[in-house]
């Protein structure tokens, strides 16, 4: 058999793995009506009852209370969620009360009316967000909707039915819905219905029918219904691969303006594209003419980038003088197939006939590329507007801009009287006035002070450069060319002058963004530590936003809270760490959306946040506050997304990184384990076998003489005692790995820990003599007694055993500024000087040594760094000049001191 | 024939408690042996006898609930046998009402001294100073009628608080008196006057102390307290 077919294929797991991420969430059918009436709420419930008769956890979240009395039957016996009451302008509306929905979790819930708009103060704005919300927390969803609430049918219905429908729910929820269920009814039917007043009272259904509900307007709605059910059963019926796969080959561009016309090119780009299975772009050129962002057409562009993105469409904003050409640059840059443009009627004036459009611009720029133009009758006038908009802009009066022109022209004056004294001729006094309006248009900013000057010069020149003098009689006939041709060359530069500036503007701007970004990457590159990572992005986004920002590495509801960095003199940003504020950072991890001031969701917090996304988990959610400023615009909100694309690379990173040590940590803490333990069984056999020995033997032996007896016992005794400590030092081991760094430290007198261990010792060694000096003032150090306790006694336990003399060996506690130094001292042979450099690392170390010599030595001196390890605190061995060893070892008095050292 | 002072070993390690049998029977204590809790406690109940070495870890239930158990109706000294690492536990069991306690490894020397002292102790709550109102232990003598501590016979100057230490600690001398117990005697009930105590406990050492780091007369147990020696 063929080994390589037995290889999975990873396109199939993937597809394996991004299902059973699917499965997560919870499950959403829709019941697609084509009108009020048709029994979409009653298909639902009569759903949901069979489900709740399988056993099914079904809860009903929200049905409308107008409800027919066939369908209210129907909710009988269906748990129900209460409605939330929400007093508004003196009504009290009921709206899904998601938070109890959320709370109750059950495994079906029914909510009716999607494209309902929810009451100001809930939590969403639209009743889909609550739906997302409900499918995210992993319950399965039913709920109804009209055809003519889907983003893009949306104008086309509007045109049969000549009724504008504002409620409207994005593309994207339909296309992802896991079922659609058709409720479909024949529309005499239908109307039938609407003559019984079943649907609704009988006045209003009178003009209901006259208006909306006509025959014509109920085929047509219906053949809309059954055609975009069976798009959606074609698209299910293609596998997900093939879906995902669009056909590159043909891409749409759609050209975005300030005018609310502009949405209708965008959903037929939107229908145009789907069918085409192509990607498609908005794209929005920004002008100098388009002004800053605090104006009202960005806001309609604003809109209009949002449908675009709710409609599954990319969006993209550029800046650029001219429009046509920018769209040609990008459109060849992305090989763009189709370009949409709207495009009005326009009058015939002259000046149209001048300036060409730009339709046929972006015909002449790119040849190839298919331009569909859609009707579109309200952009004229807002061309129109625009144009008056740049015209007062360019009008703008400025005293710094006015004095450069007075004191230019004076100049100009003077030296053309220079001139004239010097009898040079009058063209030439000509040039240097036009060199000086030259000059007026490169200093200062608009057309004003350039037209303004040509005017005056010519003025000037005629008044006292041109006979007869000091009149404005101009009596040769060439002048007043000479005047038209000056304040041409003032108009003609003026205008480059401010388009280079512009362009100028932007260049800078963009590259300081892109500056900023790349500064920010390299400083992430560079940053280790997640703490660090938070203060760098914070100490940005404050300067960048130039508002207080909070930075949330975990869900505040688990984990630790947020942290925030105040910027200037920002008072006000304490309020970020409210429970409140905490909940909306909360709903951004769980959701993986950006929420808050400004948003659509929890619009009442005082801060928008926006999650830190990697392969769509979050890695964090920045809050950034608008308490006391505006909300974030749009041009920093694409900013942001920017650099948290960078910090969420660099979270990433710092989690790899931070997986990979405690791997290795991990790893050597293992082999120290495994190698503690062949010491051990080596160093406990070798005391085992004499006590097994000496005992066996005096059991044995009946007829032992009483002295033989005693030599073995105290043989026993001793291997037993050193059994003992070697028993101890291993607890301590385990102690010291099992709690890792949490050891208890409080303040010890150091005489008692001293005074307790020499006690101990000595009466393990009555014999051995122990000088010890203590400061005379109370010395309280920060420590674990007993394990500062074990470290004292392994070092005099190893004086008495190794130094080879009966001399007294010496401790003595000193204080030295923030450190207290523990030095043993003997009087001994000392430590071979080659043993000296690897003398701690105790087992690890001298595998190979004879155990004999140095029986317990190793272990118990590397128990003692790692005890100095836990109290951040160092230990070491030296040799004194006048014989002996001496060991020193140093605790820090304070913790602060230690971070120093 | 003279009645033997009898000891109830609750261990339940065979080796440890014929150990332990074999050194007490040899200094003349009459000895009872329990092996698991429960039987412990009937064995109290029976046989009330007048000192019970208590293993803090048995198979069958938790040591300090023995202790507990006993406690409810009966004032026996109990000497708590448990390991050294676990100053927790013996601090528990002190405030449960354990009359001292003895660390594995030990020594027969050390065993011994523990129970001559708990057995005085037991007899001395009745004639404890009452002819003198004084204790002398080697050549520290305190006298509390005078509220006096002399060393080789010349007086120690200690102020009020310190005396009431060095008082409270003479009185259970040859017992570990836990930090908590010493502070709430001398600072109240409300208050864990660690630092307070100890920098009380390092002016004493120093008055009465030759070399406070090789103190003579107050010992300490680190992390549960302090024990005055007890050698008359």
């Amino acid at each position: 058999m063929d080994m390589s077919n037995m290889r999975p294929d990873p396109d199939e797991l993937l597809s394996k793995i991004k299902a059973a991420e699917k499965n997560t969430s919870g499950k959403l059918k829709i019941f697609l009506g084509y009108s009020a009436g048709v029994g979409k709420t009653y298909a639902m419930l009569d759903d949901a009852k069979e489900q709740l008769k399988s056993g099914i956890d079904v809860v009903v979240g929200y049905v409308e209370p107008h409800t027919r009395p066939e369908t209210l039957r129907l909710l009988e016996g269906l748990p129900a969620i209460e409605p939330k009451i929400i007093a508004y302008k003196n009504m009290t509306l009921r709206e899904f009360d998601l938070e109890i929905a959320l709370l109750r979790k059950p495994q079906l819930i029914l909510v009716d009316e999607l494209a309902h708009s929810n009451a100001y103060g809930v939590r969403n704005k639209k009743r889909y967000q609550d739906v997302e919300e409900l499918l995210n927390a992993g319950i399965d969803v039913y709920t109804t909707v009209n055809v003519q609430h889907i983003e893009s049918l949306n104008d086309i219905i509007e045109d049969i039915t000549k009724i504008p429908v504002r409620e409207t729910i994005p593309d994207y929820i339909f296309d992802h819905a896991d079922k659609v269920m058709l409720v479909d009814v024949d529309p005499e039917e239908l109307q039938k219905r609407f003559r019984e007043g079943k649907i609704y009272r009988p006045e209003r259904a009178a003009t209901a029918m006259q208006n909306f509900f006509t025959l014509d307007n109920l085929r047509l709605l219906r053949e809309i219904a059954l055609r975009k059910t069976t798009d959606i059963i074609s698209q299910g019926n293609l596998s997900d691969i093939s879906t995902a796969d669009k056909k590159i080959n043909t891409r749409f561009l759609v050209c975005v303006g300030p005018s609310p016309s502009s949405a209708k090119c965008i959903r037929w780009t939107a229908r145009t594209a789907d069918a085409f299975h192509a990607p498609w772009t908005a794209l929005y050129v920004e002008t100098p003419k388009s002004g800053s962002f605090n104006d009202v057409y960005p806001k309609n562009i604003k809109d209009n980038l949002e449908l675009a993105a709710r409609l599954g469409g990319q969006q993209v904003t550029l800046n650029g003088y001219d429009v046509a050409s920018t769209v040609a640059e990008y459109g060849k840059l992305l090989a763009i197939t189709n370009i949409v443009v709207g495009k009005s009627r326009n009058k015939k004036t002259l000046r149209n006939y001048f300036r060409p459009n730009f339709e046929d611009k972006l015909i002449g720029l790119l040849p190839n590329t298919e331009i569909h133009i859609i009707s579109d009758n309200d952009a004229a006038k807002h061309q129109k507007i625009v144009d008056v908009k740049e015209l007062k802009r360019n009008l703008i009066f400025s005293w710094s801009d006015s004095l450069k022109m007075l004191l230019l022209l004076i100049a100009a004056t003077l030296i053309s009287l220079g001139l004239r004294s010097m009898g040079i001729g009058e063209q030439n006094v000509i040039m240097v006035y036009i060199l000086f309006v030259l000059i007026i248009s490169r200093v200062t900013s608009g057309f004003v002070y350039g037209v303004t000057a040509s005017i005056v010069s010519v003025l000037t020149f005629n008044f006292l450069f041109v006979k007869p003098y000091f009149t404005f009689n101009a009596v040769q006939s060439g002048y007043p060319v000479t005047f038209l041709i000056m304040l041409i060359v003032a108009i003609v530069t003026s205008t480059m002058m401010i388009r280079i500036k512009t362009q100028a503007g932007f260049a800078v701007a963009k590259e300081r963004k892109t500056e900023i970004l790349y500064e920010i990457n390299k400083k992430l590159l560079i940053t280790r530590g997640l703490d660090n990572i938070i203060e760098l992005t914070n100490e940005y986004i404050t300067s960048i936003c130039s508002r207080s920002v909070i930075f949330y590495c975990e869900d505040p509801i688990f984990g630790k809270p947020g942290i925030v960095k105040t910027f200037g003199t920002d008072m006000n940003s304490s309020f970020m760490l409210n429970p409140d504020e905490q909940a909306v950072a909360h709903w951004v991890f769980i959701n993986k959306k950006r929420a808050g001031a400004g948003t659509d969701t929890l619009m009442g917090a005082g801060a928008f946040y926006m999650p830190i996304l990697s392969q769509g988990k979050v890695l964090g959610v920045l809050g950034i506050s608008c308490i006391t400023q505006m909300p974030i615009n749009h041009e920093l909100r694409s900013f942001l997304r920017m650099v948290a694309s960078l910090v969420a690379m660099a979270l990433e990173r710092q989690a790899l990184s931070d997986e990979q040590r405690r791997i290795i940590v991990e790893s050597e803490k293992e082999t120290m384990r495994s190698n503690l333990l062949r010491a051990i069984s080596h160093d406990l056999r070798t005391p085992l076998t004499a006590i097994l020995g000496a005992s066996s033997a005096v059991l044995e032996d009946k007829k032992m003489d009483s002295k033989t007896q005693e030599k073995l016992l105290t043989g026993v005794k001793d291997n037993a005692q050193w059994l003992i400590r070697m028993v101890e030092n291993l607890l301590f081991v385990t102690r010291i790995n099992d709690a890792a760094m949490k050891i208890n430290k409080s303040p010890e007198a150091v005489e008692e820990v001293v005074a307790e261990a020499v006690t101990r010792v000595k009466n393990q060694f009555p014999s051995a003599l122990i000088h010890v000096k203590v400061p005379d003032d109370l010395l309280l150090v920060p420590m674990d007694a007993t394990l500062i306790e074990q470290v004292i006694i392994n070092l005099l336990e190893n004086a008495i055993k190794h130094s080879s003399t009966v001399l007294p060996i010496e401790l003595m506690v000193k204080r030295d500024e923030n450190f207290a130094i523990f030095e043993i001292s003997d009087h001994g042979e000392g430590i071979p000087t080659e043993e000296l450099p690897t003398l701690f690392e105790g087992y690890i170390g001298n595998k190979q040594s004879s155990p004999d010599s140095s029986r317990g030595m190793g272990i118990g001196l590397s128990i003692c760094r790692s005890i100095m390890a836990t109290h951040n605190g160092k230990i070491e061995a030296e040799n004194r000049p006048e014989g002996g060893a001496l060991f020193r070892f140093i605790l820090p008095l304070n913790e602060g001191a230690a971070n120093e050292s | 024939m003279k009645v033997k002072t009898s000891i109830l070993i609750i261990e339940d390690d065979v080796s440890i408690s014929n150990f332990i049998e074999a050194v007490l029977t040899s200094n003349d204590y009459g000895v009872i042996k329990a092996n698991t809790g429960k039987e412990a406690i009937t064995m109290v109940t029976s046989f009330v006898p007048e000192l019970i070495l208590l293993d803090l870890g048995l198979p069958d239930m938790d040591g300090l609930k023995v202790l507990a158990r006993i406690r409810e109706w009966s004032s026996i000294p109990i000497i708590v046998v448990s390991a050294r690492t676990n100053e927790k536990e013996k601090v528990e069991a002190l405030d449960q009402g354990a009359d001292d306690y003895i660390t594995k490894p030990f020594g027969t020397s050390e065993l011994l001294a523990r129970v001559r002292t708990a057995l005085r102790h037991k007899q001395g709550d009745m004639q404890e100073f009452n002819e003198e109102n004084r204790i002398d232990i080697a050549s520290f003598r305190i006298n509390f009628k005078k509220h006096q501590v002399t060393i080789e016979g010349s007086e120690i100057h200690l102020t009020p608080i310190e005396y009431r230490i060095v008082a409270l600690l003479a009185k259970n001398r040859g017992k570990v008196v836990t930090l908590e117990y010493l502070s709430k005697e001398i600072w109240g009930p409300y208050t864990l006057e660690n630092n307070a105590l100890r920098v009380n406990m390092a002016n004493i050492r120093r008055k009465i102390e030759k070399n406070p780091a090789e103190p003579q007369y107050i010992l300490t147990e680190v992390g549960v307290g302090y024990r005055m020696r007890d050698e008359r």
